[in-house]
């Protein structure tokens, strides 16, 4: 069996097992509604151009926060059942978890941001460019979500398998994955005003996803099963 | 036995230069016109950048070849480099809002290449933490973040281009004068030589440490036996 078909059929398991529950797409949906009300109540008020600039800024914030939520449940939840060992011995490559895992989350941003993209758009005018341009907008989305949840998936993975504790998960993931989420902000940004560099900047997103999903996949294996220090262990 | 003696002979070497080149830098130096006498930060704080960005990529490098090789004295170097390059991004950070208030009037201005370094030395500090208490366990996960940071270097290094932004563009130092660049080069020489010759010695120190633990456990399990 190839790599792609075992990605989904595990892909196709985790989804399985989301949709008997809409835990993690419903609490994702849920904070992002909390996030649009937090934003309505301090933001609400701005002047259009301040908009151009809060909108996005609103936009990848709840999508980071989310994300990190989602990540640290949906490794939990194999923690929990304790079928992580099951995952990691069964006779499946290790990439293809790492994929399965990281769609299952990217299908959860994007239940989160088709609620965040319509709810800013009605909180700042400014922000209606987003479904005006629907394509590019999912585009943007797609593109500024696979570089987070690659960096994101393989910590989360690498925490749950060593024993650390989820806090960690934001003490590594923001300062790692906040240059994506500024190249997010600029090419949204951009999208908003109308800027004829937008498909530029989505360039450069694709090539930053390209980089970080390729050393996410080199370093998964190692990272879960890997033996650095396995000298010391012996005590 | 030479080569033993390297990392002392190069921190000699800083100290005799160092001396020499704060002295060539505060006496001889002309003072440059739109900037003033805050102008001299710049022979510390680019080298110090410079470095801090190697030492994050020597780490990135360093863990890279521990995750995958296993390696102790990979892990060695990518923490001895971590621990220094903490240092010179601790250093970039201070000197840079000092010359950006004689420079934009303001300490800190959100620019990007400020934003971007200040993140890569959060993440060189959270390796140090994931390393330094993290436990056995977290080594993997700490070189992985090591090899992330080391990612983020080329992004800062272009973020002035991809960013708009109020900081000095990356031609500055190339459009130096000759005189400035007479000042820059010992400035420089005298850190690069201070910061490798310390690595070298904290990567002995380093080893030395793992060497002795091992004695002590093959110790206890001799003695168990």
């Amino acid at each position: 069996m190839g790599l792609w078909r075992q990605t989904w059929l595990l892909f196709a398991s985790e989804l399985r097992q989301e949709l008997r529950s809409f835990e993690v797409v419903a609490t994702a949906a849920f904070y992002s509604l909390v996030m649009l009300a937090l934003f309505a109540l301090s933001l609400g008020v701005l002047p259009r151009d301040a908009q151009v600039a809060a909108a996005p800024g609103a936009l990848w914030l709840s999508v980071a926060f989310v994300g990190a939520l989602t990540l640290t449940r949906v490794f939990d939840r194999e923690r929990e059942a304790d079928t992580l060992r099951a995952l990691l011995c069964a006779p499946v490559q290790r990439l293809a978890i790492y994929f399965a895992k990281g769609a299952l989350v990217l299908v959860v941003l994007a239940v989160a941001v088709a609620v965040l993209v319509p709810g800013l758009a009605l909180l700042f005018p400014a922000a209606s460019a987003l479904l005006e341009r629907p394509w590019l907008t999912a585009g943007l989305v797609l593109l500024g979500c696979i570089g987070y949840v690659a960096v994101g998936t393989l910590f989360a993975a690498g925490l749950a398998t060593s024993g650390g504790k989820n806090v960690l998960i934001a003490v590594i993931l923001y300062p790692l994955t906040t240059p994506v989420l500024m190249l997010n902000l600029v090419a949204t940004r951009a999208l908003l005003e109308h800027h004829p560099d937008v498909n530029a900047y989505l360039g450069r997103l694709a090539a930053v996803d390209v980089i970080l999903v390729g050393v996410g996949a080199w370093l998964f294996e190692s990272l879960l099963v890997g033996a650095v220090g396995t000298r010391r262990r012996r005590a | 036995m030479l080569l033993r003696s390297i990392p002392t002979l190069m921190l000699a070497a800083a100290a005799l230069i160092f001396p020499y080149s704060v002295a060539r830098i505060f006496l001889d130096t002309p003072i440059e016109r739109t900037m003033g006498t805050a102008f001299k930060i710049f022979f510390f704080h680019v080298p110090m950048g410079w470095l801090c960005m190697l030492m994050a990529l020597i780490c990135g490098v360093a863990a890279a070849i521990e995750v995958k090789r296993r390696s102790l004295r990979a892990g060695a170097v990518a923490l001895a480099a971590a621990e220094l390059g903490f240092v010179c991004g601790l250093g970039v950070l201070l000197t840079g809002p000092i010359w950006g208030n004689a420079t934009w009037g303001r300490p800190w201005t959100g620019d990007a290449r400020q934003l971007t370094t200040a993140l890569l030395w959060l993440v060189i500090a959270a390796y140090l933490l994931v390393r330094h208490f993290g436990g056995e366990q977290s080594r993997r996960l700490a070189a992985a973040l090591a090899i992330f940071g080391a990612i983020d270097v080329p992004i800062i290094y272009y973020a002035v281009k991809i960013w708009k932004t109020t900081h000095p563009t990356t031609d500055v130092v190339g459009s130096l004068p000759p005189a400035l660049w007479a000042s820059l080069w010992p400035a420089l020489g005298a850190l690069v030589l201070c910061t490798f010759g310390l690595l070298a010695v904290r990567v002995r120190q380093l080893m030395t440490s793992e060497a002795l633990d091992d004695a002590w456990v093959r110790l206890q399990e001799r003695q168990e036996t």
